[in-house]
């Protein structure tokens, strides 16, 4: 099953290397990582898109991430209503012929067109999941020259507290 | 308050003071150069220990660790020195062993150029550690350090690096402390509350039991939960099995204790937790050493996992109730709440699984050659049981579990989840500055001894109060009894030679006896205990000995190999 974290941290240098140095280390298998400012200073958001069959190792890749110094907050966005978006560039080379089925598919607004000469076109695909999926497969009756994608970024609908991450810093300390 | 206008390097001092550093173990070098000049200011108060390697020095500043409860510190210089640092970091992450390892880095713009003896040590670190810095700007330095021994002894305790420019510690900064509570966004506090509703499932899971074990980890001596785990077992009739480094958290004197768990745990120990309907398990993780084959690891019984570090919960084994916390603060909320029981039945039989293999025990025996453990067993009655043993890794290691019979908790220091050999003349150096009343024995292999000999010149420039007992065999032993028992007896590169140990001893300048039998080990004892300073005693022993009991890798607890009765070597080739 696929997991979807999101993933607050703080903004420092080397942050994103100790992610991906967990990720590699226990073995995760991970689809996608997307990582950028966000609307507080100094916090990165992260969106981890985790392909991991064993439900067990679902929990402790959560746990793991959350033992992190510098992680604020782990929130599971998975079976959430939660929007999930992908950018992709693609670059072809086209005949002629080609270009009224290219049009086709940008009036279907799944992708527009961002350059194009004589024989090359490249073309910014975005959606959810499955359009930019399909998009790529029906591009593949060209001559795909260059594909590049951006990997998954999610967001929660609504303005639910408990799918808001706690940005606050505590004491390691326990006071038992 | 006046300013007070203070060197990087100053400031490193000043702020390990007042963490209450007194000892730090050490090698210099030049991106350090500036921080050892001010040692001189401050040698008053901070005591550096001279190593030979830097290995040495993160197993010193560990065993100081483990003997102290306090943090252990650790410093060397950029590149090479930061490297030797790696395997004894790791060793101390595995085994939540609180150290602080300081290290020089090359100059801030030299920093990313391959400058001499430059290193990413930060980076190298990241798996290794439970958190690493880089400094990079003066007035972060006080901070991070006083976080990073925060971070050291909060929660699971562990390693932590912080590497620091050579140009920065000769920078001059306005000192002040930082006052209050260190705050960091991640590492979870441990959770204070535990809910009532785990605690009353765990009540009626042990007052349904009727084969119970207890599974006693190094989290009951880093949580200093002994009595809870023994009210526990005495009050509701649970026998006690421990993992290696749980050694010593439950008298091995008490009736309830059935000795270690795992590969080469007791026979009493691995049939009582196959057999079991519940495991509580205190602190413990389930390494592979411990549970065999996880497919068929206890298959009948109920799990209660107490644990302080949720990402330790459901990793190796599947539970089915899990109660994250502090085990003391867990086991006392508890307690109130079990009633009083007798497991009669199954303490009747975990009691005749346990004589059955005392009666096949060689050191009961009298042999013509003398064996490991009868060495161990004898070193355990000399002692009186009261020394802090410092073992290496291999079947002396293993002897050590089975037949020092540690009563109190913290006296056993072992490398137990890394497994790294040389750790134990190191780090019984750093535990003689923690603990100056018990004495300090380090149980060692011929292999292990030989790969940080050189610590022995710092056991002796500081008079170190150690007692070195090499068990020889002339082998890689526990790599030769696997070659032995899985590879049709190819023993590839496990014949080792050793120098001359007395002559040795006598080199570096600590006294060195040798013993073949028995009848010489009394009296060779007696000798060294009277030694002040450090000593070392050669036991040559029976090449070809095996650790017994032994459940082969990856198979049940139940199928291990018993101790035999007596076995012959003749057939044995050198």
């Amino acid at each position: 099953m696929k997991q979807t974290l999101i993933l607050f941290m703080q903004d420092e240098p080397g942050v994103l290397n100790r992610i991906s140095s967990l990720v590699r280390r226990r073995n995760f298998n991970i689809e996608s990582i997307v990582a950028g400012r966000t609307e507080k200073k100094g916090i990165t958001r992260m969106t981890l898109v985790v392909n991991e069959p064993d439900m067990t190792k679902q929990k402790t890749i959560i746990n793991n991430i959350k033992r992190l110094v510098e992680i604020y907050d782990v929130v599971d966005a998975t079976g959430q209503d939660c929007h999930i978006r992908e950018h992709a560039l693609v670059k072809i080379s086209i005949e002629d012929k080609d270009k009224k089925e290219i049009d086709k598919l940008v009036s279907s607004g799944n992708c527009k067109i961002l350059d194009s000469d004589k024989n090359a076109m490249i073309l910014e695909l975005s959606g959810n999941e499955s359009t930019v999926e399909d998009t790529i497969k029906t591009l593949k009756r060209y001559n795909i020259l260059e594909l590049l994608r951006s990997g998954k970024m999610a967001m929660i609908s609504g303005n639910k507290d408990k799918h808001k991450p706690k940005l606050i810093k505590s004491s390691p300390y326990w006071e038992g | 308050m006046q300013k007070r206008i203070l060197t990087g390097a100053e400031i490193i001092w000043e702020c390990l003071i007042r963490e209450g550093v007194e000892v730090v173990f050490g090698y210099p070098g030049g991106a350090i150069l500036p921080a050892y000049d001010a040692l001189n200011k401050y040698s008053d108060s901070v005591h550096h220990v001279l190593t030979r390697h830097e290995q040495g020095a993160t197993h010193m500043a560990d065993g100081y660790a483990r003997a102290s409860g306090k943090v252990g510190v650790a410093i060397g210089t950029s590149g090479p020195g930061a490297a030797n640092m790696i395997t004894g970091l790791a060793t101390a992450m595995m085994d939540s062993s609180p150290i602080v390892c300081i290290t020089g880095q090359v100059p801030r713009p030299a920093i990313g150029s391959d400058a001499f003896q430059e290193m990413d040590i930060s980076g190298a670190v990241i798996p290794v550690t439970k958190h690493s810095y880089l400094v990079m700007d003066i007035q972060d330095l006080a901070p991070t350090i006083k976080e990073a021994f925060a971070i050291a002894r909060s929660g699971r305790p562990g390693p932590v690096l912080i590497d620091i420019p050579k140009d920065l510690q000769a920078e001059e900064f306005e000192f002040l402390y930082p006052e209050g509570q260190v705050l960091i966004p991640g590492e979870n506090p441990i959770k204070s509350d535990i809910d009532s509703f785990e605690l009353d499932q765990a009540v009626e899971m042990i007052s349904e039991a009727k084969k119970p074990v207890i599974l006693a980890g190094h989290g009951v001596l880093i949580s200093g939960a002994s009595e809870e785990v023994i009210s526990l077992s005495e009050k509701s009739g649970i026998p006690i099995s421990w993992t290696l480094l749980g050694s010593g958290a439950v008298p091995s004197s008490h009736p309830l204790n059935m000795g270690m768990m795992g590969m080469h745990g007791e026979f009493a120990a691995n049939n009582a937790i196959h057999n079991a309907d519940l495991l509580i398990a205190c602190g413990m993780r389930f390494d592979d050493r411990v549970t065999g084959n996880t497919k068929t690891y206890s298959p009948d019984s109920k799990k209660i996992h107490i644990e302080v570090d949720p990402s330790e919960i459901n990793k190796n084994v599947k539970v089915d109730l899990a109660i994250n916390g502090d085990l003391k603060f867990v086991l006392k909320n508890l307690l109130p709440k079990v009633k009083e029981k007798k497991n009669k039945a199954w303490y009747k039989q975990v009691s005749e699984w346990r004589d059955e293999s005392a009666s096949r025990d060689i050191i009961n025996m009298d042999t013509e050659i003398l064996y490991g453990a009868q060495v161990i067993s004898d070193l355990w009655k000399e002692t009186n049981g009261d020394a802090i043993v410092v073992s290496d890794v291999g079947q002396h290691q293993m002897l050590e579990a089975q037949y020092y019979k540690h009563d109190e908790p913290n006296t056993l220091l072992t490398s137990g989840g890394l497994g790294t050999m040389g750790f134990s003349l190191p780090a019984a150096i750093g535990a003689s500055f923690a603990n100056r009343d018990k004495d300090i024995w380090v149980i060692v292999g011929d292999g292990s001894i030989q790969m940080t000999i050189t610590e022995l010149a710092t056991a002796v420039q500081e008079n170190s109060n150690i007692k070195v007992a090499i068990i020889n065999n002339g082998y890689l032993g526990m790599v030769r009894q696997w070659q032995q028992l899985f590879y049709d007896s190819r023993y590839s590169e496990t014949p080792i030679s050793s120098p001359d140990y007395v002559k040795l001893s006598e080199a570096y300048g600590l006294k060195g006896y040798r013993v073949y039998s028995r009848d010489q080990i009394s009296d060779t004892i007696k000798k060294v205990q009277k030694i002040n300073g450090p000593s070392l005693i050669e036991f040559v022993v029976e090449k070809h000995d095996m650790v017994y009991p032994m459940v082969p890798a990856g198979a049940n607890l139940d199928e291990m190999i018993s101790r035999p009765v007596h076995e012959q070597f003749e057939d044995a080739e050198m």
